[in-house]
């Protein structure tokens, strides 16, 4: 946490340097005023149906708010399976700070925490560092390593490319890789790629703002996740459908 | 300077005007825009001291309940009339609940009256009068409008006309429009948009099937290798506009395309239109099919006349044509955006009521290599495209047609150009690598068009200009940009990121060299001095806005010799907000 609140304390003082570059008495406003803004994206918002018949409610979502090099963001990723009396799973929750290094990247460091809403104790906190933005091709990605208390480092992949049907419906691919470079037992997570999703969403924009979507997906544990997964008697591999929102505020 | 009416323009009005109804003329035009022109209607006139009052108020717009600024009641706001040699007085008065200016766009005047919160002045509080007072030293076709927040997007702005000494109007009649963009959305709302969602107004993008009908067209080679081009880039070959018709009714002189803003003209008289681009964001091309046009001044400032069927107008720029309509028949004065997502007519016309065909829209143009600044490292793509093949340099210089041939060809100055090293940093998103003089070609949609188009190539000065001294420094400034994150700069720095202005030595004449490392096109304006575009004619042609088009290099001369500090700045208002703005310091 103490990393969080030094990037965050950097991050606001870039924000908050009043430079001067006209001319102006003291009590003139400034002809051009620096602009900030933010932004609250559920970039996935959606019901999954597993081929098990199983329903889950999944979202994507973050939230930004700053000037064109510097800003908040707040990130979460999770799902909550109906029925199954179990309590809702974080996949993420990260608040970090970000600057933009380049045209189209963001580098990013915070802290953040996953697993279970109900436990604490069955929660992993870790420290975050994501490489944001749109790579060559237009590929939207977000890349990045945590590390645990334990120091347990685990690294993933996420990328979106948006096929243009027309100019308010998009087929949009999109690859999930997950890896740990250690062992982790503790959270399941064997050194290697543990797992790899691939889903196929076609989204319809009813507004920029707002767009609905249905699509497809498939996801594989890898190598020695893959194992443990089949000794434990479950299926490493799953498809399932899904009809969502996309949607921003 | 109201005078008595001609007997022969007397009989005119009254067969011209007879089946309207003074009420209905109130109707569709505004005060300074009565049909028949000039002299005519309630213009405000220059002896007196000109009262102008601010107010946000609703008002019918294309049909619809808006809610404008405007100025003594009218968006836009009055023509206001003024005597080149008199001593202007214009009393503003804050109307609104906030801060508000008016600028005088190109007027060369006192740095204090130059109308820019925060550089000229403390701005005007509400409830305030604000006293602009100054000599009238120039003649021709001006506008004017707010210099604070977005004001201008709500309509903050109107025609300014100064008439020569003599009075002579060059013509038999003279009609003023302007052209705006207006959307029923808050401008900060445009402006959040267009900060957090890349292309939300952009309708016109490439889809899968446009990819599949290129690769039908030239094979799937050919295409991926465009494609990959811009792909690579991260940009899109239709940016063309940021803001377009998908929210914006452009407007003739306040008047949507059901309304028909008319323009009169009696059969063989000759015709001065001052058209005046007093958008916030669009380009327009402007055209009269049936009708050639002579252009006669640039930027309010006389030239050289040069015949042509089309002219592009960029943002904050003013062009004077004259047009000798026949024949006892409409015209339609019709005004493209530049991106071909909407139009705006008017009709130039012997009686109210009458109309022509309206063309339709063009294809959606398409940016070429030379954009990227690849003109001449990109040899092998020449034949990749229309649009590409057509904006290559080379073969922009041999451009066939009565308007280029046997004229001197201004050539690409070779002025040694510097990007920072490792480029402009993550404001920039692209360099341009062989930045070229594009001055020869008439922009992106209009390569094809088979008519002639003005280029800043044909302007010459009507008459050289007081100071003939050579340079004595170079002055460079490159356009940089960021689309994705709608960053907005000069050499990779916005406003609130520099720490000075850029300082010019009163007295001396320099060169400021721009070179356009961006994707769009951008009209940049200086305030309290004139430009001198180096186009390779002599007597240059003087601009206060200049456009520069995607990778090109421009250089201009500037006598240096109005102290104090003044306005640098994209005319394109949002690109202004985003920081595309810089004070010029003369002292």
């Amino acid at each position: 946490m103490r990393t969080l609140k030094m990037l965050m304390s950097l991050s606001l003082a870039g924000m908050s340097v009043p430079l001067f570059a006209g001319h102006a008495e003291d009590n003139w406003p400034e002809p051009i005023k620096a602009y900030r803004t933010g932004q609250l994206l559920f970039d996935r918002l959606e019901i999954t149906r597993t081929e098990n018949d199983e329903n889950l409610i999944v979202w994507d979502m973050l939230a930004w708010y700053g000037g064109d090099r510097n800003r908040i963001y707040f990130k979460s990723e999770g799902e909550n399976r109906s029925d199954d009396g179990e309590p809702t799973e974080l996949e993420s929750v990260e608040l970090l700070a970000s600057r933009l290094i380049a045209p189209f990247w963001e580098i990013q460091g915070g802290a953040g925490t996953r697993g279970s809403v109900a436990s604490g104790a069955e929660r992993e906190n870790y420290l975050v560092f994501s490489l944001f933005g749109m790579a060559p091709y237009r590929l939207e990605m977000d890349n990045s390593i945590t590390v645990n208390e334990d120091g347990d480092i685990a690294a993933s992949i996420e990328a979106e490319y948006d096929i243009r049907l027309s100019q308010v419906s998009y087929l949009q691919p999109r690859l999930e890789v997950e890896a740990a470079l250690t062992d982790a037992e503790e959270y399941d997570r064997p050194s290697g790629f543990n797992n790899v999703r691939v889903g196929l969403r076609y989204r319809y924009e009813l507004s920029r703002e707002f767009a609905p979507y249905i699509g497809v997906y498939w996801s594989r544990a890898l190598s020695d996740k893959a194992e443990q997964i089949r000794a434990q008697g479950g299926d490493e591999s799953e498809i399932g459908v899904v009809v969502g929102v996309r949607m921003w505020f | 300077m109201r005078t008595s009416l001609p007997q022969g323009r007397r009989q005119f009005i009254k067969s011209a005007l007879g089946t309207a109804s003074a009420l209905t003329l109130a109707k569709i035009a505004p005060a300074w825009a009565y049909p028949t022109g000039r002299s005519y209607g309630d213009v405000i006139h220059a002896d007196q001291a000109v009262d102008l009052v601010i107010r946000r108020e609703n008002q019918t717009i294309a049909g619809l309940s808006g809610r404008p600024i405007t100025i003594n009641g009218s968006m836009p706001g009055p023509l206001i009339r003024l005597k080149e040699g008199q001593r202007a007085r214009l009393n503003v008065t804050n109307g609104l609940n906030e801060d508000t200016s008016i600028h005088w766009h190109g007027i060369i005047l006192p740095e204090n009256m130059d109308g820019v919160p925060g550089v000229s002045f403390p701005g005007i509080k509400p409830g305030e009068t604000f006293h602009y007072e100054y000599e009238v030293q120039q003649n021709g076709t001006y506008w004017y409008h707010s210099h604070s927040g977005l004001q201008e997007q709500l309509g903050h702005l109107g025609p300014l006309v100064i008439d020569s000494a003599d009075g002579d109007i060059g013509a038999d009649r003279e009609h003023v429009i302007i052209l705006s963009d207006w959307t029923f959305e808050d401008p900060y709302e445009v402006f959040r948009n267009l900060t957090v969602a890349e292309g939300y107004y952009n309708y016109q993008q490439r889809t899968l099937g446009d990819t599949l009908a290129d690769i039908r067209r030239q094979g799937i080679a050919k295409t991926w290798e465009e494609r990959a081009m811009w792909n690579r880039m991260r940009m899109s070959a239709r940016d063309i506009l940021d803001v377009t018709g998908s929210t914006y009714t452009y407007l003739i002189n306040g008047r949507d395309n059901a309304t028909n803003w008319t323009a009169l003209y009696k059969p063989g008289e000759q015709v001065r239109l001052r058209v005046i681009n007093g958008s916030a964001m669009s380009f327009f091309d402007f055209r009269i099919p049936g009708l050639e046009m002579t252009v006669v001044s640039a930027d309010g400032q006389p030239v050289k006349p040069v015949t042509v069927d089309e002219f592009r107008i960029g943002v904050a720029e003013t062009y004077d044509v004259i047009v000798t309509p026949q024949g006892n028949r409409p015209y339609t004065l019709f005004a493209e955006s530049m991106d071909r997502s909407g139009y705006v007519r008017g009709t130039l016309a012997t009686q109210l009521g009458q109309a022509a065909p309206v063309p339709e829209l063009r294809p959606v143009p398409e940016r070429g290599m030379a954009a990227m600044g690849m003109s001449h490292a990109m040899g092998d793509m020449q034949s990749s495209g229309s649009e590409s093949s057509m904006e290559d340099h080379a073969a922009m210089s041999h451009r066939p047609g009565p308007m280029t041939s046997g004229r001197q060809r201004p050539s690409a100055p070779d002025l040694g150009i510097q990007h920072a090293p490792g480029g402009h940093g993550p404001a920039a998103a692209m360099i341009a690598r062989n930045p070229v003089s594009r001055l020869n070609e008439p922009g992106v949609g209009l390569e094809d068009v088979g008519h002639r188009v003005l280029v800043y190539g044909d302007l010459v000065g009507a008459h050289p200009w007081p100071d003939e001294r050579e340079p004595a420094r170079n002055i460079e400034l490159h356009l940089t940009g960021n689309m994705e994150k709608y960053m907005w700069s000069f050499d990779g720095e916005k406003y609130s990121e520099v720490d000075g202005p850029v300082a010019f030595r009163h007295g001396e004449r320099l060169r400021l060299i721009m070179v356009n490392d961006t994707m769009m096109d951008h009209p940049i304006h200086l305030h309290g001095m004139w430009m001198e575009l180096e186009n390779g004619h002599y007597p240059r042609p003087r601009k206060h806005t200049i456009s520069l088009k995607p990778s090109e290099v421009v250089s201009l001369q500037i006598s240096a010799d109005a102290l104090g500090s003044w306005a640098f700045h994209c005319h394109l208002l949002y690109h202004m907000k985003a920081g595309m703005f810089r004070v010029v310091n003369v002292s």
